[in-house]
């Protein structure tokens, strides 16, 4: 019932049952949502952009969970991509940080509260 | 040896017992799960009891809550300590749910490596959202990204593990951690005074957390529904080999391996077929098509002057396509254009970023007052310590 070892899932993908990947969809969730958490309630710009990563790594997770259950490299592919939208995101993200830092010298989002139309 | 199950009987996909780790049990779906609506809540219920989950969902909201970052004359430093042990009782409670419910319905787990990284990757990522120091933060998404990074090993995704920990923990998050040290003022020490305004305290811990946590629950609870109702993965064959279909559009690499295997003579390569070019080998029945091939006739064609057949004795033992050669396979051939897209947002992303952060900034009156007056004193204070 309970084994230490699965070989068979670490040399070729097996089918699992669901229930395997079942836990991994609720770490992927779990993740998803306090990074969501973290991007509410935190004033720093840096570590609001920082939760957006997290919310991107817990889509990765999601989508390499559901593509071992179907056995395919596509969720691997589409993980790829992920990885290229969060570089882009954060570079430009970055950017964004040191132009507004370098305006007000603050790192806070309220400190562009003027914005909000 | 190989046993096949029909799952005709099986109406839910998890927890009917089916234990597939006594010999090579291959599933064949002769048909999908049995649209029986009346399922749906036994299918959460084999996970984790439901009233289980939402307790866990609202102490883990009230434990985020209470460790998100406040000032300390508010008692912060001890409502952190708190809300750190009630995160980690529910960590605990989430981890015997799920165990239990697990030993109860004999359904398989995950496995054992998946919880020590489950624990480490959420409990990286809570201390993330909750610590003053954005350095610290940032550093503690670099431990969530190798927790995760285990359980995409777990997950057999070998080459995306190493992909992430090169990328984001090597080059994103290095990233990160100079920009917050171009843009912080680094506080000396440990008081909430010498803290950056903006990290001392969050913004509407209460309200988000909940809010946070009712999503997770019903994200958890409509996952957990649906699981059940997964179509079974296809395949072309149910033979183990059935993961090495890939090697036919590889015939190079085939001849790679057989070369270092020393199955090549001189002038002998893998057949390939003269229309697609993909190798003539066959996965089940392990026999290889070998040909001789000597010149090119009028058309172009190679010219082919003798052929033999490998049997599945011959096959070579590291003769299989590995995760990597799926992942590139996969990637260049069914989805070439995502590539495209994807360097067309890198270049943009490069170009914008440039154009951003090389424009100079003029900063406002009363702030160029403010810093002038700030050098003016720090000359003073010099001038008044040298003479």
């Amino acid at each position: 019932m309970l084994q230490i070892i699965q070989p068979a899932q670490l040399a070729f993908p097996e089918p699992v049952e669901a229930s395997v990947i079942a836990p991994y969809l609720f770490v992927s969730a779990a993740m998803f949502v306090i990074g969501l958490v973290g991007f509410l309630t935190r004033k720093n710009m840096i570590i609001m952009f920082l939760c957006t990563e997290l919310m991107f790594q817990a889509a990765g997770l999601a989508l390499i969970a559901f593509g071992r259950h179907h056995l395919g490299a596509d969720g691997q592919t589409f993980v790829i991509f992920v990885l290229c939208v969060a570089a882009a995101e954060a570079a430009m993200a970055l950017a964004l940080v040191v132009l507004l830092f370098r305006h007000r010298e603050s790192l806070g989002a309220s400190a562009w509260k003027e914005l909000n139309g | 040896m190989v046993r096949v199950v029909d799952e005709e009987h099986a109406s839910l996909g998890i927890g009917l017992g089916h234990n597939t780790r006594d010999g090579p049990v291959r599933r064949v779906c002769s048909k999908r799960f049995s649209p029986d609506f009346g399922n749906e809540r036994d299918t959460v219920e084999q996970i984790i009891d439901p009233i289980a989950l939402y307790l866990i969902c609202g102490l883990g909201a009230a434990g985020v809550a209470l460790a998100l970052p406040r000032r300390d004359r508010e008692g912060g430093r001890t409502m952190t300590i708190v809300g750190g042990l009630l995160l980690a009782v529910t960590f605990g409670l989430g981890a015997l749910m799920l165990g239990l419910k697990a030993g109860a319905s004999d359904s398989p787990l995950p496995n054992y490596f998946f919880y020590p990284f489950a624990a480490i990757g959420l409990g990286g990522a809570l201390r993330m959202i909750t610590h003053k120091r954005p350095v610290y933060s940032a550093l503690y998404f670099i431990m969530t990204i190798i927790a995760s990074c285990g359980m995409y090993l777990l997950l057999s995704a070998e080459f995306m593990a190493f992909a992430l920990v090169i990328i984001y923990a090597g080059a994103i998050l290095i990233t990160y951690l100079f920009v917050i040290m171009l843009a912080t003022q680094a506080p000396t020490g440990d008081k909430d005074e010498l803290l950056d305004e903006v990290d001392a305290e969050a913004r509407e811990p209460y309200l988000a957390s909940a809010i946070g946590f009712v999503l997770i629950g019903l994200l958890t609870a409509a996952m957990f529904r649906g699981i059940g109702d997964l179509p079974q993965p296809t395949r072309d064959t149910t033979l183990p080999q059935a993961e090495d279909a890939v090697l036919l559009n590889l015939p190079r690499k085939v001849d790679r391996v057989l070369e270092r295997n020393d199955l090549l003579p001189e002038g002998w390569r893998v057949a390939r077929d003269a229309e697609t070019g993909r190798a003539i080998l066959d996965v089940d029945a392990r026999t290889i098509t070998l040909e001789l091939v000597d010149g090119e006739d009028a058309h172009g064609h190679p010219n082919v002057i003798a052929t033999r057949v490998l049997t599945s004795e011959e096959w070579p033992a590291d003769l299989s396509a590995n995760n990597l050669d799926r992942l590139g396979y996969n990637l260049l051939n069914d989805h070439p254009m995502m590539i495209e897209v994807a360097g067309i947002i890198l270049l943009m992303a490069m170009l914008g970023a440039t154009v951003l952060a090389r424009k100079h900034v003029e900063l406002e009156e009363d702030l160029k007052a403010a810093q002038a007056r700030k050098l003016g004193a720090y000359i003073g204070d010099q001038q008044g310590g040298a003479s």
